[in-house]
């Protein structure tokens, strides 16, 4: 039974971590049509970041602050700079623009290895948040629950800007009918922008606070983004909200087949993805999204 | 397409033929030039060009399977890796674990990878798009994670000791590079016929349609989904041959060969040459191969180049270097 809340715990954690890159990606997917694969290259930057902050302040928080900061200039850099404007001259976005990301992620997966080599770095975990609690019975880490916590409280900031301010009922009517949007006047060049940078910062800030707990090193973001991938596709595609009960649907597969049946651990996430597309290709959470 | 209406328009119906013609003779001439090149290559130059030009054959052979689909039928995959890997697997499998051998192992390896394909595509083939490639992207990884998981596969080490031709009976050593160079030449040249063959004949017109529209493909009649199950069939075949021939290259097969990068590099060899033409996956290949060789001897840091070579590619010879080539050779102002 311990053990058991053990791994629940640790499931909810992954699962929280997991939310955090596949919000801004579902987001990036809803509403601009690009599936994009450099989503994992920052989260790497931004662990990166935070390893170097850290690393010369020695302040987590500060790092916490600052991590996200790369990723969210880089976002929107990359979104107005590159991808609007071959958008605009008529790539395709499913093909061209998702294999410009593909060579991004490797492009910066070898620009972290040229400017930090191949070790693998780590932050410290921060005094205020190392060491256990007694939960339930259970001696678990504090660093765990911090993230779990980070998770939630990103998921309910998401759904209020989503539901309940002008930038998210702009958002809404985007990912219903761009074009529509755009005559009524909102610069939807900006608002594509502003969220493909806010989806980056909110995958440094994964890249962050992953950090204590995982190493970092040049192709983390690489093994990620496809396991990201399948919580957007599993809670439907653009949908925010399918996208957390999604992540709560993979983390706690990855976490419970890692404890009680590792021998299908590699591929249970993707067992569920194809069984889901078979099933319900419009993803599992299609009709909970309230359309405005 | 848009280069050949661009054509019609700005010349004359006249210049048009003689522009045909003019191509059609150029054509003939770099695919003899090339197909000499090829066949003397072993004796011009060091073994190094030998061993590049057999990778850049095996990596050609797998991009024209890629191309079928994403250039033929309009559907782009991310998860042709799985069956380069089936291939490898198979003769793995095949030669050292039951002990068969070759002319038993390839053939049967081919009908295993025929069989999954069909399952696999007939499953796939129900969505289009992004989810087209999610989804294959997805059984990929699922046999990534079964070759690392299964003791039959020998986990994340991967199976060695698998064999090359044995051509004895010829008088020659299948470990002789040179040897080896011309079995895949032969295949090669065999793959692209075969593929030339798919093209033109009346199943690829159906599958240009398809890509074309598919909703107008099926409304004349033809049984759409059949035809991108085929596609999808012959598309694995392909890559499992490319995926026999690399196992045999390095008497060696691992998970690596199955895993969504390698499938992205197939993807993208196919985007650098173009998806227009039988010889285009090939340049792709050549071109792919030669930049990652010339990369990783200038630099250890080819991966950052790499990276950024790609993003130049897609964003600026977005129809491939066959096609970039052909207009800068034959453009008129």
């Amino acid at each position: 039974m311990q053990v058991f809340l053990t791994q629940v715990l640790n499931g909810l954690q992954l699962s929280m971590l997991m939310y955090l890159l596949a919000a801004g990606l579902t987001l990036i997917f809803g509403l601009m049509n690009i599936l994009n694969l450099a989503h994992g290259a920052f989260f790497t930057l931004g662990a990166y970041c935070g390893v170097v902050v850290a690393g010369s302040t020695g302040s987590f928080w500060l790092a916490l602050l600052v991590g996200p900061l790369l990723p969210l200039l880089l976002g929107v850099v990359l979104q107005s700079m590159v991808l609007q404007p071959l958008a605009e001259r008529g790539r395709s976005t499913h093909l061209d623009l998702a294999l410009l990301t593909f060579g991004l992620l490797f492009a910066t997966a070898g620009a972290v290895e040229w400017v930090f080599g191949s070790a693998f770095l780590s932050i410290p975990t921060p005094v205020a948040l190392s060491g256990h609690v007694n939960l339930l019975g259970i001696s678990y880490p504090v660093y765990r629950l911090f993230i779990i916590g980070v998770g939630l409280a990103v998921a309910v900031g998401l759904t209020f800007v989503f539901d309940r301010t002008l930038l998210g009922a702009t958002l809404r009517a985007g990912v219903d009918n761009r074009a529509m949007v755009a005559a009524l006047g909102v610069n939807i060049n900006a608002l594509f922008a502003v969220v493909f940078g806010l989806g980056a910062a909110l995958a440094g800030l994964a890249g962050v606070i992953a950090a204590p707990l995982t190493s970092v090193y040049s192709q983390m973001g690489i093994t990620i983004v496809v396991e990201t991938f399948v919580v957007v596709v599993v809670g439907g595609l653009g949908n925010l909200r399918g996208s957390f009960y999604a992540s709560l649907i993979v983390g706690m597969t990855n976490a419970m087949s890692q404890a009680y049946l590792p021998e299908v651990e590699m591929f249970a996430i993707y067992a569920l993805l194809i069984g889901v597309m078979i099933v319900r290709p419009q993803g599992l959470f299609r009709n909970v999204e309230r359309v405005a | 397409m848009s280069n050949e209406v661009t054509m019609a328009r700005t010349s004359t119906a006249r210049e048009g033929i003689t522009l045909a013609s003019q191509v059609r003779r150029a054509t003939l001439v770099l695919a003899t030039a090339a197909m000499l090149g090829a066949l003397a290559l072993p004796w011009l130059s060091a073994s190094y060009a030998t061993t590049l030009a057999i990778e850049i054959m095996i990596a050609g052979i797998f991009a024209s399977g890629i191309n079928l689909l994403l250039g033929g039928t309009g559907l782009v995959s991310l998860g042709q890796g799985m069956f380069l890997g089936l291939g490898g697997y198979g003769v793995g499998i095949g030669s050292t674990v039951l002990g068969l051998p070759l002319w038993l192992s390839v053939p049967m390896t081919l009908v295993v990878v025929a069989v999954l394909a069909a399952g696999i595509g007939a499953v796939c083939t129900r969505t289009r798009g992004v989810e087209f490639l999610l989804i294959t992207l997805a059984f990929s990884q699922l046999f990534f994670g079964a070759a690392i998981k299964l003791r039959l596969t020998n986990g994340s080490d991967g199976m060695s000791g698998i064999p090359r031709p044995d051509l004895t009976f010829l008088g020659l050593n299948g470990d002789n590079p040179v040897v080896f160079y011309y079995y895949v030449l032969i295949v090669t040249i065999l793959v692209a016929a075969a593929m030339w063959r798919i093209v033109e004949s009346p199943f690829g017109s159906i599958l240009a349609a398809i890509r074309e529209s598919e909703r107008r493909a099926a409304a004349m009649g033809y049984a759409v989904s059949s035809y991108k199950v085929g596609a999808f069939i012959i598309a694995a075949v392909t890559c499992a041959v490319a995926g026999i021939l690399q196992s045999q290259y390095t008497y060696f097969i691992n998970p690596d060969s199955m895993s969504w990068q390698l499938s992205g590099e197939g993807v993208l060899m196919v985007i650098i040459g173009g998806t227009t033409s039988i010889v285009g996956p090939l340049v792709g290949a050549a071109v792919f191969v030669l930049a990652k060789q010339g990369l990783s001897i200038l630099t250890t840091e080819y991966m950052m180049f790499f990276g950024i070579f790609f993003m130049l590619v897609v964003a600026f010879f977005r129809n491939g270097v066959v096609e970039a080539l052909k207009s800068a050779l034959w453009s008129k102002p």
